[in-house]
């Protein structure tokens, strides 16, 4: 009897215990967040200084640019969309920036000109893709040529210079102590994960990129959601532009280039799922974080500086792997 | 009937190419001599050879953005195998090697672990060129023996040797997309991989062939390039395969799968060749290229999707 009454109560706190810690493994980021605590526990033991709140900051501050793209693009990838035009967009909206600061000066101008330029540029992907019916990937690809072409058209080749110090504010400007990039990418985040997860638009865009079909058959705007998530990328792109040009001080013709691998790098490795549907905000920071962590700890370690993209590369596929291997190892459940 | 339509489209393609020739012709006095038109295929031949492969690649549905970094990769372990005192001739067949595995791997990634193909091929695209930048310590690679220029400079008469390759290589792709089961696969696989599973088509190990021939494919464009430049660097092919893809595309393939031909890519290749050449040759500065390029890949792709939809 006494051995019937424990076991039962036994298993039970066993499947509770499993209970939690399947759906905690359910969740889409939570192989990239496991990896990251075990990453920075791993780095604070091997590296002195690393767990200093100057070198945390530091990392995050050196994220927050692609941390906020990430964050935009994460919700055009839920939607089953992709977009790998921000390296160019991010570089176009920057001298945007460069030059309304160094016309006019202050703070919200050059940011307001970042942010309209990008807006544009979202919204001319979002209208071929949805009303031109040009696969995401081609329509970006394409505006990654052409708005890198647009650069050098607007600066004739030569460099964003005279930026004055009021404009830079946004990068390297500091709130309550803390370096005013972090604060950026913290309030999107927060922005972003509320929207996500509680206003229409935000469902809708799981629901069109986990089965567009039945989106459709349902009655859901399919165009105008997509549409608001490539203009969305145009926005936080611009944000993050006038981030980059405030740390930078000068705009370069070739500023962003590559920021999209790095951008679709972050939101894939935080774990949301390239086919769309399933994924989180904090799986974007999350990636973002996780790969500031690596480059920022594998630096300290000494490693030449020429082995990161082959550590960035390693990475990508060790997370995609996981995820991969972990869907088939749950069969398919929260997939 | 479909038939019909892609050949339809190639005349399109043909006619687009004659009309920018006539008005490159009229640009630049230059642009329609034979040597000059010759010497072009010396700079497209290592763009066409990958888009070969390519196009049997975006057929099944997939895609390789890591040919750029693989081309790098290949270009800098013959070189530096070479400056480390391996005999050329290996360290061409080391190169080669390098590119196969690297296509093997890609492979293994897409059919093994059933990954989408831009995922591991993004993953790939940082993994080859972060490798080439880690072999080469960022250094480059010059002083062949005058052997080694045979592949990227030689002529034949007036011929550029490497335009002999891609003839070959181009003879051989559409053998084997147009006249074979292999072929029949890979359109059955674009149209439809489920159906094809069903019907017993081996996706497995034609999607691993196209990923490993993709690699060779880059291997040989590398040592042709490798050959041309003279120099083996970890920056080499950067942004290449922003190229090929435009050139594929434009030929007529769908990004969704199951259409595209080899006639329809070569015409690709040769449209943007004709462009780069001409624009140049005509003065035209080289920021209005990209833009241009841009366009006129998004322009044809929807073009593309619209005749699509009528069909």
């Amino acid at each position: 009897m006494s051995e019937a009454g424990t076991t039962p109560g036994g298993a039970e706190g066993q499947t509770l215990l499993g209970a939690v810690l399947r759906r905690w493994f359910l969740r889409p980021e939570a192989p990239a967040l496991t990896f990251l605590v075990l990453l920075v526990a791993v780095f604070s033991l091997a590296v002195d200084g690393f767990l200093r709140a100057a070198n945390i900051e530091s990392i995050l501050t050196q994220v927050a640019v692609v941390g906020i793209v990430a964050l935009a693009v994460n919700q055009v990838i839920l939607c089953g969309e992709i977009d790998i035009s921000t390296g160019s967009m991010l570089g176009l909206c920057a001298v945007a920036a460069g030059m309304a600061a160094t016309a006019t000066g202050g703070v919200w101008l050059p940011l307001l000109a970042g942010i309209v330029t990008g807006a544009l540029a979202g919204a001319l992907n979002g209208a071929l893709v949805t009303l031109g019916r040009v696969p995401a990937i081609i329509v970006t690809l394409g505006m990654l040529y052409a708005l890198r072409g647009v650069i050098l058209l607007v600066t004739g080749g030569s460099f964003v210079t005279g930026i004055p110090q009021e404009s830079r504010i946004l990068g390297v400007g500091t709130i309550a102590g803390i370096n005013t990039p972090v604060i950026v990418l913290f309030i999107l985040f927060a922005v972003v994960a509320l929207i996500g997860a509680h206003s229409t638009w935000g469902r809708n865009v799981y629901a069109v990129g986990g089965n567009r079909r039945a989106a459709r058959l349902v009655g859901l705007p399919i165009n105008r959601t997509r549409f608001l998530a490539f203009v969305m990328v145009g926005v936080f792109t611009g944000i993050a532009a006038t981030i980059y040009m405030g740390r930078a001080g000068a705009v370069q013709t070739t500023a962003g280039a590559g920021l999209e691998l790095q951008v679709i790098a972050a939101v894939v490795v935080g774990g949301t799922s390239i086919a769309g549907g399933r994924g989180s905000a904090l799986a974007a920071l999350t990636g973002a974080v996780l790969i500031g962590v690596i480059l920022n700890g594998i630096l300290l370690m000494g490693v030449p500086g020429v082995w990161q993209n082959f550590v960035l590369g390693a990475l990508i596929l060790l997370a995609v792997s996981v995820d991969a291997v972990r869907r088939r190892l749950l069969g398919g459940e929260g997939v | 009937m479909s038939f019909r339509l892609s050949f339809s489209r190639e005349l399109v393609l043909l006619a687009v190419l004659v009309v920018l020739m006539v008005v490159m012709s009229q640009l630049s006095p230059y642009f329609l001599t034979l040597s000059n038109l010759l010497n072009t295929s010396r700079y497209f031949v290592e763009i066409g050879l990958i888009a070969l492969a390519m196009t049997m690649i975006i057929i099944t549905g997939g895609i390789d953005l890591s040919v750029g970094a693989n081309l790098a990769l290949v270009s800098v372990v013959v070189g530096f195998s070479f400056a480390a005192g391996v005999p050329l001739g290996i360290a061409i067949l080391l190169g080669l090697l390098a590119g196969l595995v690297a296509g093997l791997f890609n492979g293994l990634f897409v059919t093994q672990l059933e990954l989408h193909p831009l995922v591991v091929t993004l993953g790939t695209f940082a993994l080859f060129r972060g490798l080439a930048f880690g072999i080469s310590d960022a250094d480059a690679v010059s002083n062949y023996p005058g052997w080694f220029a045979y592949f990227g400079q030689a002529y034949l008469g007036p011929v550029p040797g490497q335009l002999l390759v891609f003839v070959l290589a181009v003879a051989a792709a559409w053998f084997a997309l147009s006249r074979t089961s292999f072929g029949r696969y890979v359109y059955a696989i674009g149209h439809n991989e489920e159906a094809a599973r069903f019907s017993g088509v081996p996706i497995k190990g034609v999607k691993l062939a196209l990923y490993s021939s993709m690699g060779l494919l880059v291997a040989l464009a590398a040592v042709i390039y490798t050959s041309r430049v003279s120099t083996a660097r970890a920056d080499a092919g950067l942004g290449l395969e922003l190229d090929v893809i435009a050139a594929v595309v434009l030929g007529g393939a769908s990004i969704y799968g199951g259409k595209g031909t080899i006639a329809g890519t070569v015409l690709g290749v040769l449209i943007i060749a004709t462009l780069r050449n001409g624009l140049i040759l005509a003065g035209v500065p080289s920021t209005w290229q990209l833009f241009l390029l841009g366009v006129l890949l998004i322009v044809a792709v929807f073009l593309n999707e619209f005749f699509r939809k009528e069909e």
